[in-house]
């Protein structure tokens, strides 16, 4: 694919990110902490920040199957859940963690499971579509590094 | 609306460890002095993201996990100017940690830092010592006049 094009697409496919509701401008903040330094930051935070949700999730699973529920337990991973989102701009997951939080204060399990099921959707787009973005500027780079004279 | 694309990679800041970008007026400055900052938060992607930012302004910092690692940081000797604590930690909370560094005569600004605001919480930090209160993300909008208000 010629250059001009691959790069284009990388551009169009990141705003799409924003479009979408999916990242906000905190997302932003952490592009702008990138530098010749620190290179790879970006995908860094999102690799820490994938390990981090993950093992919350697994816990808010394994919560969400006992009974009676503890909301006190699952309040408190998603506030970990909400924190970690908030900070690494996923908006629509951010989103949901504030939701789930409620239905947990008005002890409402049928909401939280709901809600759980919506931010697991949410949460897979979201890496998903990273994924696929950064495949994208990883092929942009490398065309750069190519493209250099010798 | 969404950001607007600029720039197909990310590209950051780069300068000196004494120079501050600060963004929101299209201006750089320099600090006059020497910063430093610890950073406590049991989240390790929240403890990666505000250590960077810090940093990216030239503060000099560190992070921790717990208010106890925290608190020992402290009774070794080391200081801080700035000092970040996340309300909701294990075992020693935000408050309790607070409590404990404000005991031991440290005079750093304290910074409590929650994923969701409530009053109450907000209470209890600056009842044990914290200068003020907010509701993640750290953001350049909050970091750079407390940055702007130590190096005063």
């Amino acid at each position: 694919m010629e250059r001009s094009q691959l790069l284009r697409q990388v551009a169009h496919q990141r705003q799409t990110l924003f479009d979408e509701g999916l990242l906000d401008e905190q997302f932003v903040q952490l592009e702008e902490l990138q530098d010749r330094t620190n290179p790879n930051f970006v995908e860094e935070i999102v690799t820490t920040y994938y390990q981090d949700t993950s093992r919350l999730i697994l816990n808010i699973e394994q919560e969400l199957e006992r009974r009676p529920l503890d909301y006190g337990r699952l309040d408190g991973y998603m506030y970990q859940f909400k924190g970690s989102s908030t900070s690494f701009g996923a908006k629509k997951v951010k989103a949901e963690c504030s939701l789930f939080r409620e239905y947990c204060r008005a002890g409402n399990g049928e909401g939280c499971m709901r809600t759980f099921q919506q931010l697991n959707r949410e949460y897979a787009t979201l890496k998903r579509k990273l994924e696929a973005y950064f495949q994208l500027a990883r092929q942009a780079r490398l065309t750069e590094t190519a493209s250099r004279p010798g | 609306m969404g950001a607007e694309v600029d720039h197909v990679s990310p590209m950051g800041m780069s300068g000196g460890s004494a120079e501050v970008n600060d963004k929101s007026e299209g201006l750089r400055f320099s600090c006059k002095n020497k910063l430093t900052a610890l950073v406590v938060d049991n989240g390790g992607v929240c403890r990666v993201i505000q250590t960077a930012l810090l940093r990216s302004y030239g503060v000099e910092t560190e992070a921790v996990e717990t208010g106890e690692a925290a608190v020992e940081l402290i009774a070794s000797g080391a200081t801080f100017n700035l000092i970040i604590i996340e309300m909701l930690l294990p075992v020693l909370n935000g408050p309790e940690t607070a409590r404990q560094i404000r005991a031991m005569g440290a005079q750093s600004k304290i910074l409590g830092i929650t994923a969701f605001f409530d009053e109450r919480d907000q209470q209890e930090f600056l009842a044990a010592g914290a200068d003020e209160f907010i509701e993640k993300p750290l953001s350049l909008e909050i970091v750079i006049p407390i940055i702007r208000e130590l190096d005063n």
